[in-house]
């Protein structure tokens, strides 16, 4: 009998398969944007869902002085303008109102810390959340460490339970600003917290589309065996913003696009491009492989960056007809600033599957249109047959995994025009999730937050990921430091012209999107 | 060769009468129209998409009716080709005609439409005995094919046999059957014997969210030791259409899951029908599963289209609270089971202790 309800029965064909743990969540920096866009809005959707565990609570833990209800107030208009359920369900938002809560303190501020842990506990009689605890670090960087340690002090990281879940933390990017302090941030986490309680966001990974990277490579027999050095002339990642800074020129101007898109978001979209089949679908086994990816990228030696890399800033421009300032003009940006707001990388991987294979990488702010995929592209068939008849050289066969907008996979191919003559002509067969499966995906953010609440760490980044995507990041902007400032180039526009003629010395030209 | 006029009209969703003959023809050139059509901007941008056949059986012109409406808010997250079948077998005239339309969404962020073809097919008279062979020719080929069968396919048994042969599933509504209780055991026969179709009832789908909540009692290893120790289930159904089968599933459906044999089942679990102001109620009104130590409870809400779940014992595993009801018109439900795409064991198990349920109490 003990083995027949090991496992529930009643759980046998449900959608749910697992229901979660009763747990709390407490949200550091629980007033800001990313709280009110992006976490409690998700939180919302998945209760809608109904995939909160049945007992469940928020804290929020701020600065600002505020009461329970204040904060449940502002919580619900955050709602109801982010919410993809679109309007909001009173029943359904009175239930997870009734499980918000705030705790105002000083990051800094130990008591605040020893009030939390008497909440919780009070909660875990009053609302059954069992002694679980997810900690979310939504706050600004510099609070990370103190926060920990803070944690790490008051006996909040520590499992006291007979059973249930060790605590676990989710630490938002950015991850460090050089492999220094990254190493520090980390060395931080390992004092309080085991690996395994660790969830490092890059919220990429949350994305619908990025998951099925793994999907289409491993789920169908046609890719696999030409996914490699053999058939595939290189690989173009590019993440593309229309926006300049906006209202983040503080922290932009320190950061730049190499530190705050390149090292996280492009490098996990290139990892999962060019890893190994994992043995299976789950955590440890991906994060292997992925590391095995980046152990294997070739170095830009600081002497080599102007070589393999070009770096780009946006001056004035028109966006969509209208003026747009310069990066320079732009609120709490330096007027001398040497950021760079474009980058474009060439990085090669040393093995035996990608043995001279190019992977492009390029992303930019005040680029034309905001536009994410990764375009694969084979080498150009032999020309003998065709030569002769086509006007136009054979293009060669390319797979577009489109990750925003329109999200969907596209495949280009040679095919006869009709007629009486040999004339070949590109077409395109375009698949976009759109029209074959209308129903709106999940915000990465849910997805996200509810594996962290089932504890599973797949869509994270791993300490050796994060420390070795540093370590490549690191080498590049030490080159950048000898070197002149960025290229300037207007608003509105694909880079620098530099950006071309980059990939134009290798025979190859940047797609256009 | 159809003109732009007529794509406008089909792409608007307007019926046009075709030959059954010349249904495909007529279609193809539809379609190669608006492919040419995606070279002048000026034109409204049209494009196809089908993930598979969408077969619907309907008995009156209501149920066409309804289809079209259903077919019409599906496709835009399920794209196929759709074929409406109605049969009007009293008609002494012996005809079968057809039509065809488009259903159009925009897609994404732009403005390109992506539409889905309805065919309509009425068969009258003799001809209902050829609507068999007037579909197979329009079922997109490598495609999977899933089969709606408004009423009773029991009633015709003929045309089934010729349909479920292409069929992946087939998806029916025991709650819109005439004495559904007597007709279960034939359809589970009728199950076993095409074993490579999957079937699915809309009645069993609209139960789905008080099977998710009595399954969530148990989660917690805790709780889940009462599973064990349960003395009673008590299911309150409304007196509704079809109430009294859904009723019956759940409760065979507890009864299978926990490996109860039928005597066992009949023991614990009572089935009574509401008496208060939910006894119009179509569905299960309420649920209480009780052991020794604890009872777990699920109520719907009168006038809410909420679930109160409540948990009555020492320790007890989850506090109080609500859960909106899912969507439960037939696009809703079809759509759940269109995300399913293999036969569901514990359906057939839930069903063949029904069956063996209501045999038992023939005796």
């Amino acid at each position: 009998m003990e083995n027949f309800i090991a496992a529930n029965p009643l759980r046998e064909g449900l959608s749910t398969q697992q229901a979660p743990e009763p747990c709390a969540l407490v949200i550091f920096g629980a007033t800001g944007d990313l709280t009110h866009r992006k976490l409690v809005p998700a939180l919302y959707n998945l209760a809608h869902e109904g995939q909160l565990p049945q007992s469940f609570a928020i804290v929020g833990f701020a600065r600002r002085p505020k009461t329970h209800d204040q904060f449940r107030a502002e919580l619900r208009d955050a709602v109801a303008q982010f919410s993809r359920f679109q309007p909001i369900n009173p029943a359904v938002w009175d239930a997870l109102a009734q499980a918000i809560f705030y705790h105002q303190s000083e990051f800094a501020d130990a008591k605040g810390y020893k009030t939390l842990d008497e909440f919780l506990r009070k909660l875990d009689t009053e609302r059954g959340t069992a002694g679980n605890r997810l900690f979310y670090l939504a706050t600004s960087p510099t609070e990370f460490i103190g926060i920990i340690e803070q944690l790490g002090v008051n006996g909040l990281a520590r499992m006291d339970r007979a059973h249930g879940s060790p605590p676990r933390i989710i630490v938002e990017k950015p991850f460090g600003r050089s492999l220094p302090t990254a190493q520090e941030l980390n060395h931080k986490l390992a004092n309080v917290f085991r690996e395994r309680q660790v969830f490092r966001i890059d919220h990429y990974l949350g994305k619908e589309t990025v998951q099925n990277i793994v999907a289409l490579r491993f789920g169908n027999e046609i890719f696999e065996p030409i996914w490699n050095q053999k058939y595939i002339d290189h690989v173009q990642i590019t993440v593309a913003e229309s926006l300049g800074v906006e209202d983040r020129g503080g922290y932009y101007d320190k950061s730049g696009a190499l530190r705050d898109m390149v090292q996280n978001h492009l490098m996990q979209l290139l990892t999962l491009v060019a890893m190994e089949p994992p043995t299976v679908l789950e955590g440890e086994s991906i994060h292997d492989e992925k590391v095995k990816v980046l152990r294997a990228l070739r170095p830009i030696a600081p002497d080599h960056a102007q070589q393999f890399t070009v770096r780009g800033q946006y001056a004035r421009g028109s966006m969509a007809g209208k003026p747009v300032p310069g990066y320079r003009e732009e609120k709490n940006v330096a007027p001398d600033s040497r950021t760079e707001t474009f980058v474009a990388l060439k990085l090669f991987i040393d093995n035996w599957r990608w043995a001279g294979v190019p992977f492009y990488l390029r992303h930019g702010k005040r680029l034309p249109k905001g536009v994410a995929e990764i375009a694969i592209q084979f080498k150009a068939p032999p020309a003998v047959l065709f030569a002769a008849e086509s006007p136009v050289p054979l293009q060669p066969n390319v797979l577009v995994l489109r990750i925003q907008p329109d999200e969907g996979i596209a495949i280009r191919m040679n095919a006869k025009v009709p007629g009486n003559t040999v004339n070949l002509q590109p077409v395109k067969m375009d698949f976009r999730y759109g029209g074959s499966f209308g129903a709106r995906s999940p915000e990465a953010y849910e997805r996200l937050l509810h594996d962290v609440i089932l504890g599973d760490s797949t869509l994270f980044t791993r300490r050796d990921e994060v420390e070795r995507s540093w370590q490549i990041i690191d080498a590049i902007i030490d080159g950048w430091n000898a070197s002149p400032a960025p290229f300037p180039y207007e608003s509105g526009t694909w880079g620098p012209a530099e950006a071309d003629e980059f990939i134009q010395r290798d025979g190859r030209e940047w797609r256009r999107l | 060769m159809p003109n732009r006029a007529q794509l406008e009209t089909f792409a608007a969703g307007v019926e046009t009468a075709v030959d059954v003959a010349q249904i495909e023809r007529q279609l193809h050139e539809l379609w190669q129209l608006a492919a040419e059509s995606e070279k002048d901007p000026s034109q409204r941008q049209i494009t196809r998409d089908c993930l598979f056949n969408f077969v619907v059986l309907c008995e009156t012109d209501a149920g066409v009716a309804h289809a079209t409406e259903v077919i019409s808010s599906l496709t835009s997250r399920h794209p196929c080709r759709a074929i409406v079948l109605s049969a009007g077998s009293d008609s002494a005239t012996s005809e079968l005609s057809a039509s065809i339309s488009a259903h159009c969404h925009l897609a994404g962020t732009g403005q390109k439409q992506v539409c889905c073809e309805q065919i309509a097919i009425h068969a009258t008279g003799q001809s209902v005995a050829r609507l068999g062979s007037a579909v197979l020719p329009l079922l997109e080929s490598d495609l999977p094919t899933i089969v709606w069968w408004q009423g009773s396919f029991l009633e015709r048994i003929d045309l089934f046999r010729r349909l479920v042969a292409v069929a992946n599933r087939v998806i029916y509504n025991t709650s819109a059957w005439d004495d559904a209780l007597l007709q279960l055991a034939a359809l589970a026969r009728v199950i076993t014997e095409y074993p490579r179709c999957g079937f699915a009832d809309l009645s069993w789908t609209r139960s789905a969210l008080w099977r998710q909540l009595a399954a969530e009692f148990f989660d917690e290893p805790h709780c889940r030791v009462e599973l064990s120790r349960i003395r009673a289930v008590d299911i309150v159904h409304g007196s509704g259409p079809g109430a009294g089968v859904r009723a019956l599933l759940y409760g065979s459906w507890f009864a299978a899951q926990l490996r109860w044999p039928v005597a066992e089942a009949q023991t614990k679990i009572h089935f009574s029908e509401s008496n208060d102001r939910d006894a119009t109620s179509v569905g299960i009104v309420s649920v209480a599963i009780k052991t020794n130590d604890a009872t777990f409870s699920i109520r719907s809400n009168h006038g809410e289209d909420t679930a109160s779940v409540t948990v009555d014992m020492p320790n007890a595993c989850g506090l109080p609270r609500k859960r909106a009801f899912w969507r439960s018109d037939d696009a809703s439900l079809l759509s759940q089971e269109f995300d399913r795409s293999t036969r569901d064991p514990v359906y057939e198990r839930a069903l063949a202790m029904a069956v063996a349920w209501l045999e038992e109490r023939a005796r």
